[in-house]
């Protein structure tokens, strides 16, 4: 076997540490635009999707955002934007966020003008996990949001709730939980009633 | 070409060698993340199987773990940005286990036991080979969670609805981790059991 000296370990591993660092900068500045792209699509695909668009031409979807959708701040500096939705109605896209068991999860609400019930929400997530948590994002989890109210009778706001065996016709504040994954089901039910607390008075 | 087919049978890295198991546990509840992570392990198992075994006379056996790790990791986060950048879809399904393929028990274990002494293209082809025998696992153990756990198959429905009518209920049991252990378990057992004629 070979023998191999101390100066040729040092400079073997300083050499490939150097060529492996240089190949992933390049391939990471190369790739950003692309990515960021693809990340700015999602995101206009995503709250047009929710807000009742159906945005198959996903090249197409963030000028159709800019032409639907006016962004501003709500007064604790949380994004929205006023929608004009697809069924012709105004409303309202609130930017939510929260943590799920791994890692942040957010998306984003389409309320009516009064926020007094839902139209439709997307989720996002970082980390959770594949088939389970992360099915937070799945259209048809998703979509029992629809219609769901955020105020009782009186006008005030009532938090949603996220639970096994939730969602009954008869419990308008009630949403069912994904099976298997408790604790990103109630990440979503604290990221949804903390940042719509503070839109939503 | 036949002593590369190993791993597909007798010499499966997940069913024979026990290698692997943690992300077979993990990305197997549907089968879309399992095909693409089945893929992704196999192109990080060829290609890095193919690097070190280049240089497999240059590198000083005291540090040959140190450079493994490196040319492993480097090929991960390239999988995992080209992910991001052209499947955005999948690869927001994968999340975190694209970058936990640099610690699959797997990769290593080729470019230890195989890559360090033998020439670039029987490497290659072992890397390849351990790749996919990793993946058919994958496959099998996803697409009969997705079945049984929610009736679909690449989120397309195949259980009929008429089924459903009939009283049936997706197990729920199915897509919770502890049934992919027993699945997974069940395979190695069915694989490791003594063939009749045995002595």
């Amino acid at each position: 076997m070979k023998k191999f000296s101390n100066t040729y370990i040092f400079f073997y591993l300083g050499g490939l540490v150097f060529a492996v660092a240089l190949l992933l900068s390049l391939a990471a500045l190369g790739l950003k635009p692309k990515q960021e792209v693809n990340r700015q699509r999602e995101k206009a695909v995503q709250i047009l999707k929710a807000a009742g668009y159906d945005a198959a031409d996903k090249a197409d979807a963030v000028r159709l955002l800019g032409e639907v959708a006016k962004a501003r701040t709500s007064p604790a500096g949380r994004e929205m934007y006023d929608i004009h939705c697809a069924d012709g109605s105004d409303g309202i896209v609130v930017y939510v966020d929260g943590k799920g068991l791994w890692g942040p999860i957010w998306g984003y609400v389409v309320m009516d003008e009064s926020m007094s019930e839902i139209k439709g929400v997307v989720f996002f997530h970082k980390s959770e996990t594949p088939g389970l948590g992360a099915n937070i994002v799945e259209p048809e989890f998703e979509h029992r949001f629809d219609g769901k109210k955020l105020r009782d009778a009186n006008g005030h706001f009532v938090p949603l709730r996220v639970f096994k065996g939730g969602g009954h016709a008869d419990d308008p504040h009630g949403v069912d939980a994904v099976s298997g994954a408790t604790i990103t089901s109630r990440g979503v039910e604290n990221m949804l009633s903390q940042s719509l607390k503070e839109v939503v008075q | 070409m036949k002593k590369y087919l190993g791993p597909l049978n007798r010499e499966n890295p997940i069913l024979v060698q026990v290698l692997g198991v943690c992300s077979a546990l993990a990305v197997t509840a549907q089968l879309k993340p399992a095909v693409v992570m089945a893929l992704s392990v196999t192109v990080v198992c060829a290609l890095s199987n193919l690097i070190i075994s280049l240089i497999r006379n240059t590198i000083p056996p005291r540090v040959r773990i140190i450079v493994q790790l490196l040319v492993v990791s480097f090929f991960v986060v390239m999988v995992d940005m080209f992910l991001q950048a052209y499947v955005y879809d999948v690869s927001k399904m994968l999340s975190v286990f694209v970058g936990l393929i640099i610690t699959n028990c797997i990769v290593m274990g080729r470019l230890e036991a195989f890559a360090l002494s033998h020439k670039p293209l029987p490497s290659l082809m072992d890397g390849l080979m351990n790749g996919l025998g990793y993946g058919l696992v994958l496959v099998v153990v996803g697409s009969l969670r997705e079945l049984l756990g929610r009736g679909t198959l690449w989120n397309i429905r195949i259980m009929p609805q008429a089924l459903y009518e009939a009283g049936y209920l997706d197990n729920g049991l199915m897509i919770l981790p502890p049934m992919a252990l027993i699945l997974i378990g069940s395979l190695i057992w069915i694989f490791n059991r003594k063939p009749k004629n045995a002595r």
